[in-house]
């Protein structure tokens, strides 16, 4: 335990060095550049230092990923708790599959308007969006995963007589959780774009309504500063969901010369996609 | 294989015999089984031998209530077995599969327990006193990835034994393992069975495992399988893997089994 904060620096420095070269290449090349809509890398960095300390990005920044906490947090109960039924019940995953694949194929960006409109402004309609798209990928990989539990498990746990909420908590959703986990991590990545495009519309806080309302008022360099935080924050968000990951699946990365193929053969039943 | 610490005195009050009455198994039409009787008394070891294909596991499964059989019953006692019962704790040949990999060891073996409503600190007492029984003391802490897989069998054992079964229906136990490691697997059960006065079926490809661990040997063959023979082991109650399999009549038990193996089925 005592190594684990060593660990976690010495991986991020191994997962950082290729960025921190592009990074270097930027600002090396925009750095005489004298358009208006690529400013100079270390111009858009000292207006981002600058609105930290001085102006309100902090707090337009902790009002966005508060948003994206709540929203992620419905997203995974809700998506693991109906995964867990839907994924034991073979009738009642007959009756909602073809449901849920038309509704996974709808991008979530897209009902983004039509949730604002309906649900006003203020930060309801905000986490909703978010729970929304994020809920997708979690509900479908969990119901895969769950439906992966191997026979052997399953008849180990029917000898031994396990009950049903036991086996559950301790059988099913453990088995489930390789593949849970990485519905999760696609769930973040479509969360945090919601995140910001929900803000677009009927917002007047959060780092979304800073990028838009910078864009409107033509300052560039603001527009680019909120653009540069959200993207370091996807990056610093998803790094720790990894070591999050990779602690909590210690038994299956750790199981020997399998994990490599049995992580190959973990996929996701949803992309990337936005 | 030495035994310290008997988990518990033998208490032949409790125990009960498994019957088979008539039981018919077939898939999809195919008959498997056919018109099956046997009876295992408490406390009695049973092997189950037979062709590959015979139906030994599809066999099992109906002892063990997994599988409803087509007709016929499978009794433990008086009562009737429908669903896996409490008396009957069962080792599967895939070891791997049938631990839960995000468990130690002794969690593996108490989990059954707390299935049972056992309050936790005596289940993980008792996981430990199963696990130092079974002769892997002190590694209860290990996760079953880390152990091999005769430690691995052993903890499946012991796991049985804290559920407080009293008849084991083991399916190849002891296949996949070396032959050393296979022996001391052996010397253990015979070792349990004495402690513990529990009833053993045991289904192996192995004869000579067979003959060695059981009072009674079941040769199973045809299609559909009946019991073509029954032989009754009479080697004693102190075994050991030299002077037991060197004995004269081992050998007379070896090949009147393998004889019957090996005959075609037509006949
Ligand atoms: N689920 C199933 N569906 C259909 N047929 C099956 C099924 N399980 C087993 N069988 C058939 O039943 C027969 C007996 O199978 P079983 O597994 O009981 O044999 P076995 O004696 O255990 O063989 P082995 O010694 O190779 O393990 C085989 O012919 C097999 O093809
Ligand atoms: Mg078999």
């Amino acid at each position: 335990m005592r190594y684990v904060f060593v660990d976690i620096f010495i991986d991020l420095l191994r997962s950082i060095w290729l960025p921190a070269c592009l990074v270097l290449l930027w600002l090396y090349a925009s750095s005489g550049s004298t358009s208006i809509y690529f400013p100079p890398l270390a111009d858009i960095v000292a207006t981002l230092v600058g609105e930290i300390v001085h102006g309100d990005l902090v707090r337009h920044l902790l009002l966005s990923l508060s948003n994206l906490a709540v929203g992620m947090a419905f997203a995974i109960v809700f998506g693991v708790a109906c995964g867990l039924v839907i994924g034991r019940a073979e009738t009642w995953r007959r009756i909602w599959s073809p449901t849920l694949n038309f509704l996974r194929a709808v991008p979530p960006a897209a009902i983004v308007p039509i949730i604002i409109i309906a649900l006003g402004v203020g930060a309801a309609p905000k986490i909703f969006v978010i729970a929304l798209g994020s809920f997708w990928p979690i509900l479908l990989n969990t119901i895969d995963g769950v439906r992966g539990t191997s026979t052997a498990l399953i008849e180990t746990a029917r000898a031994y007589r396990i009950p049903s909420f036991l086996f559950i908590f301790r059988v099913a959703l453990p088995a489930a959780l390789p593949q849970i986990m990485a519905g999760i991590r696609v769930a973040l990545a479509v969360g945090l774009v919601l995140m910001v495009i929900s803000e677009f519309f009927g917002a007047e806080a959060g780092i979304g309504f800073y990028i838009t309302d910078a864009s409107t008022r033509f300052a560039i360099q603001e527009t680019w500063a909120g653009t540069l935080l959200v993207g370091a924050m996807g990056y610093v968000l998803s790094s720790l969901f990894l070591q999050l990951e990779r602690r909590l699946l210690f038994w299956y990365f750790q199981e020997d010369g399998q994990a490599a193929t049995k992580r190959k053969g973990r996929r996701n039943k949803v992309g990337g996609g936005q | 294989m030495n035994i310290m610490t008997p988990v518990k005195p033998p208490m032949p009050a409790r125990a009960k015999s498994l019957s088979v009455e008539g039981l018919s198994k077939s898939y999809c039409n195919i008959n498997v089984l056919s018109d099956l009787n046997l009876r295992v008394e408490p406390g009695e070891v049973i092997s189950i031998v037979g062709p590959s294909g015979a139906g030994k596991t599809t066999l099992l499964r109906c002892l063990s209530g997994l599988m409803p059989p087509t007709s016929g019953g499978v009794k433990v006692g008086d009562e009737q077995v429908r669903e896996p019962v409490a008396e009957i704790g069962l080792v599967f040949q895939d070891y791997r599969g049938s631990m839960l990999p995000w468990m130690r060891a002794v969690e593996n073996v108490a989990f059954p327990l707390q299935g049972k409503g056992v309050p936790k600190a005596e289940r993980l007492a008792r996981a430990h006193a199963c696990l130092a029984d079974v002769g892997l003391p002190g590694v209860g802490e290990r996760y079953p990835w880390q152990m091999s897989g005769g430690m691995q069998q052993r903890v499946a054992i012991a796991r049985a034994i804290a559920y407080d079964a009293h008849i084991l229906l083991m399916d190849e136990p002891f296949g996949s393992l070396d032959a050393q490691t296979r022996f001391d697997l052996e010397d253990l059960v015979l070792s349990l069975r004495k402690q513990l006065a529990i009833s053993i079926v045991v289904v192996t490809h192995d004869i000579d495992e067979a003959v060695y661990l059981a009072d009674r040997v079941i040769v199973l063959s045809g299609h559909p399988a009946t019991v073509i023979d029954n032989v009754d082991i009479e080697l004693g109650a102190n075994r050991d893997q030299i002077t037991t399999k060197a004995d004269p009549r081992f050998a007379q038990y070896r090949s009147r089994i393998l004889e019957q193996i090996r005959r075609p089925p037509a006949a």
